[in-house]
């Protein structure tokens, strides 16, 4: 098969995958020409990514939710919960609640209260992550889980009731007020930056696993007897995917100028770095365990899988756990990224993550979606923003402009689907 | 109780003229002429996929004017439906008790029988009109319904009345009934064939379709019999008996279509003793009422029986996943078992191919190497990791084994033919080594050289000592495959025949509860 063929038969079959890529490029260029070229300017590009990263986090685990043919209309409002708890412990409970409790009950003695007090902050900081992690997968994983799963409440209405509960959660942990949660150490996790050096390193190491990859990939097409595609076709998407890899390591590690002083502006920052491993582990999941495929399987054909033996029930419940634990993940970086816990903390977020994995081609009927496609579905979104507030655009027309940007690209997919 | 012989005109209302309905592959109706006339009860009988359904869809416009050869003519003109013009069939004249009920259960009779034609006074309903139309209705056929009653609090037998109900609001002159005695009971029957003299005496021209024989003989003016999509013959039922109707309906002969096995059954595998189970949809409905055989291995064991007789809810409940069990007892290999999910059913050797290929056995959009492995995988993955090598591996040697004609494992199954869609079901359920293996209609809707590699799988696998419980609608094939035939009627076993001793017209008889 020659190369034009052969690209013209690659791009058919992933046109969806394609589009999407396409349509964001289409809009990073509307974007660019608009501002005069301020969009692309590294220091925008990395505040997209930065902004990008809470969603996307959340994106991730609804593609499976939506895949099982289920909804979750909490994660906005559970992120919201866990970054609430986060700042609580970080502000209030190991700095003044706990530091108190332990001099009235151990006041006789000194050299306990010597030996743990002050906490440290970094045993602060981890402590505060994995309670609020614990929290959030507790309630909006396990409870949710178990009721949608077991009870056979559906999806919509336990998340809808999940929304209410975690406002009123937020309320009363906050009792209405702003709680700072930028303490050191804790403050990374959303705003902290790779040392440059480092930042070099580990995009040697991607590019190196990029082609490892790659030729894994044709190796065992050859063993299997596949027909093996061009080499110099994939040669060109892995250069190609480096590329991209190399610019965004570039980008962040340039130095920016920002308004702040004395922050450090360069390096890669430490949500994409977070989000990208969460992405990397999502992807694996959903193409290579046991727990992906009965998740498509369940949402290709309910009752096929049912019948194969698959444990549905299970299935089910294991996928709210999982997107409970993703929301928890996304709240934490939201705590540490805004700095406080609000009662607007997560408000909603839902929406943006749920246009996001249905951007990225997740079909609304179950059975279809990719993290991948996510992934470019949450940038997307998060890009509308950014370029649209940089345009001075009314918050009034952006959210006009998301909600028609939304309908009209699945208009296209149906469309398309429908002349393939 | 016996009707009027003599049907009441001699006027043809409708005809049917050299009718041929095509489907990709297979030849529904094959110059199909048939005339009903004005008045009369029309049977129109015939096996599982003999045409009568699709004859009945054409007739109605399910299936549009030119995607059919032939003409219909109905009082004296040519029907023509367009593409999506259901309703002009109705409001010519022409409706259809289909087998399935279609009532929307929590409205009331009133509103379903009106359901879609509400009469309005600038767009408010008119409950009074409605609910008096509705006993107007109810009263000239006289139909015995509260038209205020939701229809959920009805049995079905009621249900079937308000389904008459509904179709003779729009003063049908031809009422065709699709099987409508299949989920009534004994009295039930007798009301129905109370409002179809009724009906009759009104004028309107019903269309009976049914399976079961004495049911014709009791209620039908004239039968016309289909075989293999062809009208074999139309005849007033008074010259007709059971044995000439039972004969012109399996009048055909055994071709060699079938692949000479070698089978040796062996010692029994499978037990089945005294199996009752319930619906799990309606609670207290019975749907096996004590079903009892063996199994043995290497045994290629059939079952036949109509529609609704109770076949597929068996085999679903021996691999657990249909009714509940109330009594009874399973043993495989002489072994108590319990069977409550699909799972356990796997981990005690049994697979079943499901009768619905593309609802119940694949995952049309996902590949076929997907399909073969998903209920398998386990053999080949730990909790974190699939070994996609060994998966690949199996798949290739299923698809190589089974003759899959694919150029790869990673094409979507809907871009494949039936008969191969059907190899991919089987390979999957292959791949888990069973002991026992159910199909399900294993070769519904396949060509005729497919059908072939499929039995002599069978052949092959029966040889390899699998047992194999195969259900299937055509006779013949039961015959031809079998070592042993199971005769359902009304979720009871009716018969078990040695395949020496079976013949087209015994199974019939069984089949039909005449025997």
């Amino acid at each position: 098969m020659n190369l034009s063929a052969e690209l013209s038969k690659r791009f058919r079959q992933n046109i969806q995958t394609y589009a999407i890529v396409l349509a964001l490029v289409a809009l990073w260029i509307l974007f660019a020409v608009l501002t005069e070229g301020r969009y692309l300017r590294p220091q925008n590009i990395s505040n997209l990514f930065r902004q990008m990263s809470v969603t996307a986090l959340m994106a991730t685990g609804m593609v499976l939710v939506i895949v099982l043919g289920n909804i979750d209309l909490s994660v906005g409002k559970a992120a919201g919960v866990v970054s609430c708890v986060a700042a609580f412990l970080q502000d209030d409970f190991w700095h003044k609640i706990l530091p108190s409790f332990l001099q009235e009950t151990f006041a006789n003695q000194p050299a306990l209260l010597d030996a743990i007090l002050p906490i440290h902050p970094l045993t602060a900081a981890i402590l505060s992550v994995i309670l609020g992690l614990l929290v959030g997968t507790l309630i909006f994983g396990i409870l949710q889980g178990y009721i949608i799963a077991y009870l056979g409440v559906p999806a919509f209405i336990v998340t809808l009731g999940g929304l209410f509960v975690a406002r009123g959660l937020i309320l009363w942990i906050t009792q209405g007020q702003t709680i700072a949660s930028d303490q050191a150490y804790f403050r990374e996790i959303g705003q902290g930056r790779l040392d440059v050096t480092f930042g070099w390193i580990l995009l040697a190491v991607v590019i190196v696993l990029l082609f490892v990859n790659m030729f894994n990939s044709r190796r065992r097409k050859q063993k299997h007897g596949f027909a093996l595609p061009n080499i110099y076709l994939d040669l060109a998407m892995t250069v190609f995917f480096s590329l991209l890899a190399f610019a965004y390591v570039l980008v962040e590690n340039i130095d920016k100028d920002t308004v702040k002083e004395g922050i450090q502006n360069a390096g890669i920052q430490v949500p994409v770095l977070l989000l990208g491993i969460v992405a990397i582990i999502m992807i694996y999941v959903s193409n290579n365990t046991r727990f992906g495929r009965y998740a498509y399987a369940i949402g290709g054909n309910r009752e096929a899988a049912r019948l194969s033996g698959i444990n549905i029930q299970k299935q089910v419940f294991g996928v709210c756990v999982l997107m409970g634990f993703l929301a928890s993940c996304a709240g934490i970086v939201l705590a540490s990224y805004v700095g406080y816990g609000t009662i607007a903390a997560g408000e909603g977020y839902e929406l943006d993550v749920i246009a996001a994995a249905i951007l990225g081609g997740t079909s609304t009927l179950g059975g279809e979606g990719t993290i991948f496609g996510a992934l470019i579905g949450a940038l997307i979104m998060t890009s509308l923003v950014t370029g649209l507030q940089m345009m001075n655009v009314e918050s009034s027309y952006q959210y006009l402009v998301r909600g028609m940007v939304l309908v009209l690209a699945v208009y296209l997919d149906v469309t398309l689907k429908k002349n393939r | 109780m016996t009707p009027d012989a003599s049907p009441a005109t001699n006027d043809v209302i409708l005809d049917f003229q050299n009718v041929t309905k095509q489907f990709p592959g297979v030849t529904a109706l094959s110059d199909v002429s048939m005339q009903v006339r004005r008045g009369e009860i029309h049977g129109l009988c015939g096996e599982n996929g003999a045409g009568k359904s699709t004859l009945m869809k054409i007739l109605s416009g399910v299936y549009p004017y030119g995607t059919y050869e032939g003409n219909i003519y109905y009082e004296g003109q040519e029907l023509k439906f367009e593409i999506g013009a259901i309703h002009r069939a109705i409001e010519a004249g022409i409706a259809i008790v289909y087998q399935e009920l279609t009532l929307v259960p929590s409205m009331t009779v009133g509103e379903n029988v009106y359901l879609g034609k509400e009469p309005v006074n600038v767009g408010v309903v008119n409950w009074n009109k409605l609910y008096a139309d509705t006993q107007d209705i109810l009263n000239k056929y006289n139909l015995d319904v509260d038209p205020q009653i939701p229809v959920r609090h009805l049995g079905v037998g009621k249900m079937q009345m308000v389904e008459i109900a509904k179709a003779l609001s729009e003063n049908a002159k031809i009422l065709i009934l699709d099987e409508p005695t299949s989920a009534l009971t004994e009295a039930e029957i007798d009301t129905l064939v109370e409002i179809l003299q009724t009906l009759k005496s009104h004028g309107v021209t019903c269309i009976y379709i049914t399976h079961k024989l004495e049911e014709l003989f009791r209620i039908t003016d004239t039968v016309t019999v289909l075989r293999d999509g062809k009208a074999v013959t139309t005849q007033l039922t008074k010259d007709l008996t059971i044995e000439k109707l039972v004969r012109h309906m399996v009048g055909r002969e055994m071709k060699e279509r079938f692949p000479e096995g070698h089978r040796q059954p062996g010692e029994v595998v499978l037990e089945v003793d005294n199996l009752h189970a319930e619906s799990p949809r309606v609670a207290g409905q019975e749907i096996l009422s004590g079903v009892s055989f063996n199994v043995r291995r290497g045994e290629i064991f059939g079952i036949a029986g109509l529609m609704g007789s109770g076949r597929t809810e068996l085999v679903s409940t021996i691999f657990g996943e249909y009714g509940k069990v109330t009594a009874g007892t399973m043993k495989i290999e002489g072994r108590e078992v319990e069977i409550k999910s699909a799972r356990a059913a796997m981990k005690e050797g049994i697979s079943l191919v499901p009768e619905d290929r593309k609802g119940q056995g694949l995952i049309l959009k996902q590949s076929i190497l997907k399909n073969i492995s998903l209920p398998n995988l386990e053999q080949f993955s730990g909790l974190l990791n699939i070994d996609s090598d060994a998966e690949l591996k199996a798949c290739q040697q299923q698809a190589k084994n089974l003759d899959i004609k694919t150029p790869n494992l990673l094409a979507a199954c809907d871009t494949l033919s039936g008969g191969n869609q059907q190899k991919v079901v089987i390979a999957k359920w292959l791949l888990s080594e069973p002991k026992i293996l159910i199909m399900d209609d294993p070769t519904r809707g396949i060509d005729v050289g497919a059908k072939y590699e499929i039995y002599k799988l069978m052949n092959e696998l029966a040889e390899e000592g699998v047992s194999i419980i195969m259900i299937s609608s055509e006779l013949e094939e039961v015959l031809g495959m079998s070592d042993r035939v199971m005769v359902m009627c009304g979720g009871r076993s009716s018969g078990i025949l040695d395949i020496s001793e079976a013949t087209q017209e015994k199974i019939m008889a069984f089949a039909t509860g005449t025997a």
